[in-house]
This record gives C-alpha cells, sequence and structure tokens, in this order.
C-alpha cells in the first residue's frame, strides 16, 4: 500500500505544556489508523495540525510524498484533507445547504443573486450520500439536535471529496444511526484506497475499526499496534503506562439496595419525549437509563432537574415536588450534563469559579457573604479528592483536558455533598482511566447511600454500572431489566430499536 | 528550555497580562508630568483638571461593570445620567435641599435601569435591545423636561447652591465609597460571583441554579447607582444643564472600561479596578494629545486605534487558550 500521510518529529507547546514531543505518524492508502491515548495525549493536537487548524512548533508533514504545510482548515480540505472535529462545527442561524456550502456560496453566485435552488440540492444530494437523507437541506441548522449537525458536519467534509478524512472523537456525541453513518463512511474511504485517521476513546469501537493502532501517551508516540496484535489489556496499558488495577465496571450482582424511594415519578410527559413516563428510584441506587439519541432519555434527566417543565405528570424528591433548578439543588439533586462546554461548565472561568458557584450557599457566611478561605477550602478538596490535574484552583477550566473538565463538572455537585445526582452520558469523551476513576467513584457514592441516575447511551456502561436500567423508547419506558450477571447488550437493544 | 522555565515564564506572561493597564496609566502618567515640566504647566491645577474630568466617568463606568460582567451592554448610560441630573436639578430647585437632589438623581437612574433589565426580562429579550429603545425615550425626555422645566435650552441650579460640595475631596470621597462598596459586592457577595459566572456561560449557570434574569436586575440597579451618583456629581461640577449634558458618557465608558483591561465579553476575568484605571488613562491621554496640541479630531483616531489594540490583544490571548489539547 502506498504511503499518503506523514508526519515527522513534530513538536507543539501550548505554554507551559508540552503537547506533542517529536512525533512522527504515517498512514496508507486503503487503511483505517486508529489513534488512541488518555485526554491531552496529544491525538486530537497532531491530527488538527495535519488538518491545518494550527502550526507546529517544529517537524514536518508530507501529503502522498510532497511537502504538507495546510494555511488553513480550508486550505487542507480544498486540497483533499478534511476534519470532523469533536465538538460542535457548524452555525445555528443559517441553512442547513449554508453549512455544508459555507466560503463557497460564490461559486452559487448568479448576477446579484445566489441560485438558492441549486445550493439546496446539491447539498441534499450530500446529506442524501451520507445516508442522512432525514436531514432537510433547506432548514435551518439550529433547529437540530446535537448529532444532526454532526451530520451536517460530516457531509460538508465529505462534499469536498477528501483523499484523508480525520475523525475525532465524533462518535461519541452520536447514537448508533450516527455512528453507523460514520463507520459506512469510513468503509466506503477504504475501499476507495483512501485514507482515514479515527481517533475514540472507545476501545471496542477502535478495535473494531482500525486496521492499525497507534497509541500516544503524554504528547509522545508509544506504540503502535496491527491488526492481528490487538489486545484489549496491551493497548490500555500501553495508554495509561500501567496495569489497570481493579475492575472496570463494579463486580457486584447481588442487590443490596432499600426500599426507601427518594425519588418518584408519575406520568411524566412532556411534547414527543416523554410520555406516560413513571419510575422510582431507590436510596442507595444507581439506575440506567437509556435508549436511542432520540429516545427522551436526556429530556428525562433536564426535567427531573427541574430545567424542563413536563406538561403533565408529578415527580417528587422524598416526597416534596421539585418546582425549578434552585429547588431540586436545595433538596440536595445534581446534574452533569451530557453537553460538558456549554451546559456544565464556563469554560473562560477557574476550576474554583466551577466548583464553587453550585455551592456559594454551602461555605458563604449567612448565604451572602464570601470568605476566601472558606472558599478555598471548598474547592481544594475537590480537587485533591478527584485528582484534578492543574496547576492549581485558579486555573482556568478551557486548559483542562476533557477528563478533567469533566471532573471539575463532577466536583461542582460532589462539593454539595448531593445525595441525588443525574449524570447525563458521564463518561463521554473521557479516556479509560478516568472513566475507572468515575465508576469507582459512582459505586462509592452508591455504597455511601447516595442515588444516581445514570443516562447514557454506552449500552456496556449501562449494564455494567446499573441496579436497575430503564429502557426508553419513543418516550416511553420500554423495559424495566434488573442487574444480572447474564443481562447482554443484545438483550438490551431489543427493546430500544 | 525545562518545564520549570517555561512555567516560569508562562507566569510572568499572565502577571504581565494582569498589570498591562496599570503600567499604561503609569506611562501615561510619566508622560503628562514630563510634558507639563516640559511646557511649565500648572501641574496641581492640572492634577485637579484631570481628576474632575475622570471622576465622574469612573464612578459610572464602575456601576457599568456590572452589566458589562453579564455580558451585556447599555447604550443609554450617558441619556439616563442626563435624565436623572435633570430631575435631581429640578428636585433642588423646589425643594432647595441637596439631599433631596440626591435622591433624585438616585432614584431617577436606578429607576430607569431596573426598567431597562425588567423589560428584557418580561419579554424575554436581550438587554441591550431595550437600552437602545430606552436611548430614544430617554433623549426625548431630556428635552420635554428641558422644554418645560427651564429657559427652553437650559436647566439650571445657582451655583452658590452646589459650590460647598464642588470640592476634590467631596469627589473623591464618593468615589472611593461607591468603589469600595462596588468592589465589596463585587468579589466578596454572591451576587458579583453569580454575576461573573452568568457573563462567562449564561445556560451553564442557569442549569446550577443561578437566576439570571433577576442577577440582570440586580446589575442593572447596581449600576443605575453608579449613573445616579455620576448625575449629582454632574450637577456640581457643571449646575448648568442642557441636552449636550453627558453626551459622551456611555462611549467614554465603553472606552474606559476597555482600556482598563475588562474583557468585552465580560465572565470571570472582569475586575472594578478596570473602570478606574481605564478612565483615568484615557482622560491623562486625552490631556496629554492637548498638551502636545493635537486637535481633539486626532485625538479621537488615537483613542480608536488604541481601543481596538487593546480588544485584539485581550482577544488574542484568549484564542490562544481555548486551542484544542
Amino acid at each position: 500500500m502506498k504511503e499518503s500521510l506523514r508526519i515527522e518529529n513534530v513538536s507543539k507547546r501550548f505554554g507551559s505544556t508540552i503537547a506533542l514531543d517529536n512525533v512522527s505518524i504515517e498512514a496508507r492508502d486503503g487503511e483505517i489508523l486508529g489513534l488512541i491515548g488518555e485526554n491531552g495525549s496529544g491525538k486530537s493536537t497532531v491530527t488538527s495540525i495535519y488538518a491545518g487548524m494550527q502550526k507546529a512548533d517544529s517537524g514536518e508533514m508530507f501529503f502522498y510524498g510532497n511537502k504538507w504545510n495546510p494555511a488553513s482548515m480550508n486550505d487542507a480540505l480544498k486540497q483533499g484533507v478534511g476534519m470532523i472535529v469533536q465538538e460542535n462545527g457548524t452555525v445555528p442561524g443559517i441553512s442547513v445547504a449554508e453549512n455544508i456550502y459555507l466560503g463557497e456560496i460564490g461559486d452559487y453566485r448568479r448576477g446579484l443573486l445566489v441560485d438558492r435552488k441549486s445550493l439546496v440540492a446539491d447539498a441534499q444530494k450530500c446529506l442524501d450520500d451520507i445516508g442522512a437523507d432525514h436531514i432537510r437541506a433547506e432548514m435551518i441548522c439550529g433547529v437540530l439536535d446535537f448529532q444532526d449537525r454532526k451530520l451536517v458536519e460530516i457531509a460538508k467534509v465529505m462534499a469536498n471529496d477528501p483523499k484523508i478524512l480525520v475523525v475525532d472523537e465524533t462518535t461519541t456525541a452520536l447514537s448508533q444511526k450516527g455512528r453507523d453513518i460514520i463507520y459506512s463512511i469510513m468503509n466506503r474511504m477504504k475501499n476507495e484506497g483512501k485514507t482515514v485517521i479515527f481517533i475514540s476513546h472507545d476501545l471496542d469501537e477502535i478495535m473494531n475499526v482500525c486496521d492499525r493502532l497507534t497509541v500516544l501517551r503524554d504528547g509522545k508516540i508509544i506504540r503502535t499496534f496491527e491488526k492481528d496484535e490487538f489486545e484489549e489489556n496491551a493497548i490500555k496499558t500501553s495508554m495509561i503506562g500501567r496495569e489497570l488495577q481493579g475492575n472496570y465496571y463494579r463486580d457486584d450482582y447481588e442487590s443490596d439496595v432499600n426500599g426507601e424511594v427518594v425519588l418518584k415519578a408519575e406520568h411524566l410527559c412532556l411534547g414527543n419525549q416523554l410520555s406516560d413516563f413513571s419510575f422510582e428510584l431507590h436510596k442507595g441506587e444507581i439506575l440506567g437509563v437509556g435508549g436511542l439519541s432520540h429516545c427522551g432519555m436526556h429530556t428525562l434527566g433536564k426535567v427531573l432537574f427541574g430545567a424542563l417543565d413536563a406538561e403533565s405528570g408529578t415527580f417528587t424528591v422524598n416526597g416534596e415536588s421539585v418546582r425549578s433548578i434552585s429547588d431540586a439543588m436545595k433538596k440536595q439533586v445534581g446534574y452533569v450534563a451530557k453537553d460538558r462546554d456549554t451546559e456544565s461548565l464556563s469554560l473562560d472561568a477557574s476550576i474554583k469559579d466551577n466548583i464553587a458557584i453550585a455551592g456559594l450557599d454551602k461555605f458563604g457566611v449567612r448565604n451572602f457573604l464570601i470568605l476566601p478561605s472558606r472558599e478555598n477550602k471548598y474547592v481544594n478538596k475537590q480537587v485533591e479528592a478527584l485528582s484534578i490535574k492543574c496547576s492549581g484552583a485558579n486555573q482556568y477550566v478551557s486548559a483542562l483536558s476533557g477528563g478533567n473538565k469533566q471532573k471539575v463538572a463532577f466536583g461542582k455537585w460532589l462539593a454539595r455533598e448531593s445525595e441525588l445526582l443525574i449524570l447525563d452520558c458521564p463518561t463521554r469523551g473521557v479516556d479509560i482511566g478516568v472513566k475507572q476513576a468515575m465508576y469507582q467513584l459512582m459505586y462509592e457514592m452508591r455504597q455511601a447511600g447516595k442515588s444516581i441516575v445514570l443516562i447514557s447511551e454506552e449500552m456496556a456502561e449501562l449494564i455494567g454500572m446499573s441496579d436497575r436500567l430503564l429502557v426508553m423508547k419513543d418516550g416511553r419506558l420500554a423495559k424495566e431489566l434488573k442487574r444480572s450477571r447474564e443481562l447482554s447488550e443484545a438483550d438490551v437493544i431489543q427493546y430500544m430499536i | 528550555m525545562d518545564n520549570e522555565k517555561i512555567i516560569r515564564r508562562e507566569k510572568i506572561k499572565n502577571i504581565i497580562f494582569q498589570v498591562a493597564p496599570v503600567v499604561g496609566l503609569i506611562i501615561m502618567f510619566a508622560l503628562f508630568m514630563i510634558l507639563a515640566v516640559i511646557k511649565d504647566i500648572n501641574i496641581p491645577y492640572s492634577m485637579k483638571n484631570i481628576l474632575n474630568q475622570s471622576v465622574i466617568v469612573v464612578v459610572v463606568a464602575t456601576g457599568a461593570i456590572f452589566i458589562y460582567t453579564l455580558g451585556s451592554f447599555d447604550i443609554s448610560l450617558g441619556a439616563n445620567m442626563c435624565v436623572s441630573a435633570l430631575i435631581g436639578a429640578m428636585a433642588y430647585n423646589r425643594t432647595n435641599s441637596l439631599l433631596a437632589m440626591l435622591a433624585f438623581c438616585l432614584g431617577t437612574a436606578v429607576l430607569i435601569s431596573s426598567v431597562c433589565s425588567i423589560l428584557a426580562s418580561v419579554f424575554n429579550l436581550p438587554v441591550f435591545v431595550t437600552t437602545i429603545a430606552m436611548l430614544s425615550m430617554l433623549n426625548a425626555g431630556v428635552l420635554m423636561l428641558i422644554g418645560a422645566n427651564g429657559t427652553g435650552d437650559i436647566v439650571q441650579v445657582p451655583a452658590a447652591a452646589v459650590s460647598a460640595i464642588n470640592t476634590t475631596w467631596f469627589k473623591l470621597l464618593v468615589l472611593v465609597a461607591y468603589l469600595a462598596i462596588s468592589i465589596f459586592v463585587f468579589n466578596f457577595l454572591k451576587l458579583g460571583r453569580q454575576e461573573k459566572f452568568v457573563g462567562g456561560n449564561p445556560e451553564c449557570a442557569r442549569l446550577t441554579g443561578l437566576n439570571n434574569s433577576r442577577l440582570a436586575i440586580l446589575g442593572f440597579i447596581m449600576a443605575g447607582i453608579g449613573v445616579g451618583l455620576g448625575a449629582f456629581l454632574t450637577i456640581t461640577y457643571a449646575p448648568t444643564l442642557s441636552r449636550n449634558t453627558a453626551s459622551s458618557v456611555g462611549m467614554d465608558v465603553i472606552i474606559s472600561i476597555v482600556f482598563g483591561g475588562m474583557p468585552v465579553s465580560g465572565g470571570s476575568r472582569s475586575k472594578i479596578y478596570s473602570a478606574v484605571v481605564g478612565a483615568l488613562s484615557m482622560t491623562l491621554l486625552s490631556q496629554i494629545m492637548l498638551m502636545l496640541n493635537l486637535n481633539s479630531g486626532i485625538s479621537q483616531m488615537v483613542k480608536a486605534i488604541i481601543f481596538i489594540l487593546v480588544v485584539y490583544i485581550s482577544m488574542s490571548d484568549n484564542r490562544k487558550n481555548i486551542l484544542p489539547r
């Protein structure tokens, strides 16, 4: 196979952080190369440099044997390298078609006017080609959900027919349907003799999809595995530099949850997201809620936290109804949102600001006066307990890796000593080391008598961690499953679809 | 280069970014002193003049920090101040009481500010939209008030009535008291911390139980107090009020805040001292350009260029922080 991409001794620093240290990677025609590593290992940095998003401090890059130095992402895309990024990259206030042809609208200019008919038709063809024909090109992008906006981005990249495609942790935000679309694009490119660089934290997924796998750690290449060398434990050990101690998920299967009901929802209805939905959550229970992306589970999380009002139905926490978010917080309920960077954290604020803001009533004198000594004590306790990797509590959250950001989002509610936590996709976009720590933390909280509603799109996580699992379909409860050694993903999927 | 050196360099860079506005102020002051010596200008008189010019902008800008921190914007500050000063002056003319004048200045300014934020809350609009509507209404209000209560062009308070408080010490006292209260509220009360967080990410703030509308109203009330004090000080400094009173205050406040190192997007990097440092720097800059015999057109252009440069530098630092890792 012919070499398509070569990166030689590329280094990059962000201030005091060495993001890449003499990294060299090569990829070939007709292969899917996986990049894996913990948060902050340098995967996104090296690919974003190749895709023109930023410049390297040193090193050389090649594209089919020629020197490669794109001026921008757009320049790289025009020359044959496309990248689908982890976070949202669409403009909400314009149409899907305009998003797909952003920067190329001039090609559709007819005199003083834009030929919208051709623009929409071409955009729709791009969407149809990638299997996203349920999205209409004339729609305003802002009305689409996260997954569909992501599919619009994919259509935008594929419209340029790239020779090398970088998929950066995109699948973590997608449901199975969205993932299938990406897998099909990746396989099509591979069969056409093109190259795909695939970044994911999902080890099973990356082992399934990729032909080779390169592991990065602390900005350095650790090892490249050929397909016949793929072995889960060996890859994990390369990633984190040590063997994972203990179990990934909890290993007890006996239900010792007591009968005390802490949350009771009855006949909740909200549009087509919740339909006559009822359940109970007990003290010291992890209640999993799973389903396809549009099944209503994310809406359920927001309703239970008082962030969305149900049209009908009631829910109570310890026998009292919840009227608002602040009311939920007074009742010791906490909520970690799925969309971490926009809903759970203020990125341009410090770790201290983010953790302290939810607890001003806890450490403030008479609930209004903030004393720095009390605040520092309150925040530092979480920074230490959660082992947040940072230069100090005053470090801005935007400079943290994904896993450490998620720890801050957790810390905000743990510091309040929340008794009931609603966790919406809590391990989305975090590496296995942090994932294991999160699972351990959830289990410890359960053992301490706290209750957790675990909303997740990862079936293994739901099966591995939940005492009970509610499977949702079209806003309804499709099935309630009890924790069991025999429970498999196939058992759950049949009720989801 | 070893890691420790890099960390030290980063820390130094951060400190430089934080102290740059203060260093700018010191440089301006040094330049002013050099020019004053060269041109044989009466320094105490000039200093008093600078203080008189800047104190009103500092007071209003200090209050405005509470609005800008929220990531919001108020274009009607100057018009609010003009209306408040007119009503304060009319109150004095009816009662001969300076206390009544102060109370009416404060009450009017707080009321106008509150109405802006309450309307925004009721109609679920960005607050700056209601401040634009308020600007038109206030401009019309100024004309009506002057027409009905003055000579047709002006409203006057007898200069003798305010001469006792038209002193540098009184102005400094008002400024220091308001600054101290604002710094306390901003840094040590729940309100200030919540305002900063809302400015950083309103949706995250809402999902952390913060009532963004209520905080906006409280922020605008704090700004209203600054505007009311500014109106009161305006009457004491220039007791003849016209439709042009405080006409440049809105723009002066924005430029001062940015000069002082306040991020244009608000949020947790907001600082009260930005108002003080910025307003003093701006007044000194104007004074220096005056001493260099540059006309006011060039002076405005220089301010505009510095404004854009400061915003560009502060945003480029921010851009670097959010690069992917």
